[in-house]
């Protein structure tokens, strides 16, 4: 343990620092993208849209059953060829790695979080949907007011730690070649040969982010906790 | 027997040759009903007899498989512009209370009128605490309904439905959940209403109630409405077997 030395950590702390970025920016991308998505696609489901309903079942199953690096890869080598068709060109149209991370994750995390949220739909009471229709509440007003407020509180636990995975899940990138914190990492380390002290750093750092989101979601539920609700 | 005939002018529901299934079971079977304006019926009879699906059918939360039903000159079909028209003018409280847990009581009642009426935010407010005061319970008004026991979260339910102004109320076994104790105070809160002069329909084994303020009690059995007279008469002389057969379980 004498011998660990972290003073090259300090020297290479904005490499380091513009890999977090990066993490955290495809993170709360995928999340905005995914939740919305999701929740769209879980919808869908949910109203058993003739057709589309079946087509989305089959996306979720499918994205749900892939790993996600290949994914990545698919991403990467076929949407500029169905571009290149899709512009009549023939020719593929390279969307560069960054687009691809960014649209695969969202896509991919859309399925993850339609799960979450079509269960979150299935456990409001029957109930409350009467009640909505009793009122004459127009199906919009049905959902947006009423069913999905509970729906999101209910699961924002579920939702929590599928966000701290598809955090965890951002190093993947490095397929790509692009440089997240955990690959700026492990270039420095190849780099100055001082493995252990930047995997030790940056475990520290995965620790504290995640713990922090929690404690975070926490004090939410707390703050914005309804007496009397289950939770 | 006024009542009736001024019901065939003024009849604010007409349900004619109804019929509901669920599946192969026929949970109504040719039932006729007509409710004039300002008349209070008590549908009662043995569980499973199709007083809930009855008035369920009134407001279109079930789908009638046949007949007609017309609610203040819409009849109800599977035109949502038909269905939401109806529903406007319906009021209906329901045996779990189904307030909206996320929201404050006086939010649960703002709610529809702000959506479905088009009330500004302080209009349904006003309106809002004005009715939680009827029902006695605006000092509760920012409480939620967890908070709440099950009379006072019933009488929030009822306020709620007021606050769309309906021309009729729905009632399906209002009292049935609720602990002994906070029975009374909910009838107490349908008692005013009743003689505020809305039209109701209750499904309830209240008898008590239903002798207190029942125009009309109508006796339903396996689908069918068996039995319809005043309260007097319905419980002084039923006229049917089965009718008293349900009596005789109920009063002891």
């Amino acid at each position: 343990m004498n011998n660990l030395d972290f003073s090259v950590v300090l020297q290479a702390w904005p490499y380091l620092w513009s890999g977090l970025v990066f993490s955290l920016a495809l993170t709360a991308f995928a999340f905005v993208v995914g939740l919305v998505l999701g929740t769209c696609l879980a919808l869908i489901q949910h109203f058993e849209v003739p057709v589309l309903g079946r087509l989305v079942r089959f996306y979720v199953a499918l994205m749900r059953s892939i790993p996600l690096i290949l994914v990545l890869f698919w991403f990467f080598f076929l949407v500029p060829i169905v571009l290149g068709h899709l512009g009549g060109s023939g020719r593929p149209v390279p969307i560069g790695a960054t687009w691809t991370a960014f649209i695969t994750f969202g896509l991919f995390e859309a399925a993850y979080y339609s799960e979450i949220i079509r269960v979150g739909l299935r456990a409001v009471n029957r109930g409350q949907f009467e009640a909505c229709q009793a009122l004459a509440l127009s199906t919009f007003d049905t959902y947006r007011s009423v069913i999905l407020p509970q729906v999101l509180r209910v699961a924002s636990p579920i939702i929590l730690s599928q966000t701290i995975i598809l955090f965890q899940d951002t190093s993947l990138v490095y397929v790509l070649s692009l440089t997240d914190l955990l690959g700026a990492a492990s270039k420095l380390a190849q780099l100055n040969g001082r493995l252990v002290e930047m995997y030790l750093l940056i475990a520290v750092v995965y620790l504290a982010i995640s713990s922090a989101a929690s404690q975070c979601v926490a004090s939410l539920r707390k703050r914005y906790a309804i007496a009397g609700m289950r939770r | 027997m006024l009542q009736l005939a001024a019901g065939n002018q003024a009849s604010i529901v007409t349900v004619e040759n109804l019929v509901k299934r669920f599946g192969h079971f026929t949970a109504l079977n040719d039932v006729n009903l007509t409710v004039a304006t300002g008349e209070k019926i008590v549908l009662c009879g043995p569980s499973g007899s199709g007083k809930s699906t009855l008035i369920r059918c009134i407001n279109h939360i079930e789908k009638h498989d046949g007949g007609r039903i017309v609610v203040d000159g819409i009849e109800l079909s599977d035109r949502m512009t038909d269905v939401n028209g109806v529903r406007r003018e319906v009021g209906m409280v329901f045996q779990s209370f189904n307030l909206f847990p996320h929201l404050s009581v006086v939010e649960n009642c703002m709610l529809a009128p702000m959506k479905v009426r088009g009330l500004s935010r302080t209009e349904a407010h006003e309106r809002a605490i004005g009715l939680l005061r009827k029902v006695r319970i605006h000092d509760q008004a920012d409480k939620y309904p967890g908070q709440l026991s099950g009379g006072q979260q019933q009488r929030v339910a009822i306020a709620r439905a007021l606050c769309m102004q309906p021309k009729i109320m729905l009632f399906d076994e209002p009292t049935s959940a609720l602990d002994p104790e906070m029975v009374k105070e909910v009838l107490d809160t349908m008692v005013e209403l009743a003689n505020d002069g809305m039209t109701m329909v209750c499904v309830t084994h209240e008898m008590g109630f239903a002798r207190e303020i029942a125009d009309r009690v109508v006796f339903m059995d396996r689908g069918s409405i068996v039995e319809e007279a005043d309260p007097e008469t319905f419980f002084r002389a039923p006229q049917t077997e089965r009718a008293r057969d349900f009596l005789g379980q109920i009063i002891h």
